[in-house]
């Protein structure tokens, strides 16, 4: 993944795959990042009556269609969740796990499936709250945490933590169909990790701690680390304007962040197939531009 | 001007007078490594305007413990040995620039 590519597109659904073929007819190289299979948005949806070609088509058709489009087009879908985007100036840098890749332009096609924050979850983001175990592992060292995980994969950074703080306090919060995965015993090799199997409910600072409430009581410690699958596009990309829950975008798909745009359900009502292809389309064209500027 | 690293023993004596920025981070904190040419740049941008200084807490952990440090990066802003402002997380140089402007 060393080349700078022209353009990174996030998320797979109408917005990302529509933004993806327009791209690529006009030549630019893209990195197409999201779900092998499409978005959960399409393929589990029934019928569909108001997509336009495809009279009564059920979702999981739909999604077969893009897959089949982006096939004939050779452009691959990379399975992979971006977990931040910086914006470097002329360039973008994107996390994905612990990897770096860079693109001249990006654009945000994430839909809208990030729940809300905690009460007392965003005043105290870099003040207690942290979305990274492994940025601020270092700083727990032989202190108290207690990490909300929202994935298995989350295990690992537990593991690591655990190395540095003095306790840990594991509560997995999975879906129902990765909680089979999960072990009665996680942690034999880590004595100080306590798996505790409760409901988060909000978030205080109290007396320099911080205090998870949840449905078994709270609990107390030096830092909680919200580990979860999707985040915000503010929390996302640092700096990125939003309007209320979506991302600010003028009519060019445009966000205030040069070179970054934005098109689907993650930029506004309606949420709707038809919209979210259609805005995916605007923002490659938009991008085309921004990459043909940077090179004059 | 460029971005200097420190450590504890020089802390003091770098923030003493006029504006400094210190940015404290690790090496394994990928947000900190994002920021650290945003911070060179804005340091040649600002260069007369204030210092920029470095700090790797995992080498100075009490000064990430005098000031309450909980996540990383962590951009502080000194004036005359005092801490005015604090920023956390990574922020694209325009922002960037505009906090520390806004305590000159
Ligand atoms: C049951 C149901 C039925 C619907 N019926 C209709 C209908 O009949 N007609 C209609 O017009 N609309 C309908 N909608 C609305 C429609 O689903 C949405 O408007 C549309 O899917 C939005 O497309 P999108 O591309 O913006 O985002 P989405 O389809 O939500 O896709 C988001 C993509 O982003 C990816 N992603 C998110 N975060 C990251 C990350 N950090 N890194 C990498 N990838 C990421 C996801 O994996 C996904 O691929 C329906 C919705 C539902 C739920």
């Amino acid at each position: 993944m060393g080349k700078r590519y022209d353009v990174a597109i996030i998320g797979t659904g109408p917005a990302g795959v529509s933004a993806a073929i327009t791209a690529t007819v006009r030549n630019k190289s893209v990195l197409l990042l999201g779900s092998a299979s499409v978005s959960d948005k399409v393929s589990k949806a029934h019928m569909i009556q108001n997509y336009p070609g495809l009279p009564d088509i059920p979702g999981q058709e739909l999604a077969q269609h893009f897959l089949d489009h982006l096939k004939k087009m050779e452009i691959p879908i990379t399975d992979r969740k971006v977990t931040m985007i910086y914006a470097m100036g002329d360039y973008f840098s994107l996390q994905i796990d612990q990897e770096f890749v860079e693109a001249s332009a990006v654009i945000l096609a994430i839909g809208v499936s990030f729940g809300k924050p905690f009460p007392g979850e965003d005043e105290n983001l870099g003040r207690g709250v942290s979305y990274c175990a492994t940025c601020d592992a270092a700083l727990y060292r032989g202190k108290e945490a207690v990490v909300v995980g929202y994935a298995p994969k989350e295990e690992a950074d537990v593991r690591f933590l655990a190395e540095m703080a003095q306790k840990v306090t594991y509560i997995p919060v999975y879906k129902k169909e990765d909680a089979a995965a999960m072990a009665p015993e996680l942690f034999p090799d880590r004595p100080n990790v306590e798996v505790k199997q409760v409901k988060p409910l909000g978030i205080e600072k109290r007396d320099g701690r911080m205090v998870l409430a949840t449905d078994g009581g709270e609990i107390s410690a030096d830092g909680i680390f919200l580990l979860r699958e999707s985040v915000s596009p503010g929390k996302l990309v640092p700096g990125l304007e939003l309007d209320g829950n979506h991302v600010k975008v003028d009519r060019k798909m445009a966000t205030n962040l040069p070179g970054l745009f934005a098109a689907g359900d993650i930029t506004g009502t309606p949420y709707q197939y038809v919209k979210s292809a259609g805005e995916g389309n605007v923002a490659a064209l938009s991008a085309v531009s921004w990459i043909d500027s940077l090179k004059k | 001007m460029s971005v200097k690293k420190i450590d504890s023993p020089e802390f003091q004596d770098a923030i003493k007078s006029g504006v400094s920025v210190v940015d404290f981070n690790a090496t394994w904190c990928g947000p900190c490594k994002m920021l650290a040419p945003v911070l060179e740049s804005l340091s040649e941008e600002m260069a007369g305007k204030a210092a920029f200084y470095a700090m790797d807490v995992d080498d100075n952990p009490d000064i990430a413990q005098q000031f309450g440090i909980a996540s990383i990066p962590y951009v502080a802003v000194f004036k005359d040995g005092q801490k005015v402002d604090e920023q956390v997380g990574f922020v694209p140089q325009p922002q960037l620039k505009a906090f520390v402007e806004r305590n000159l």
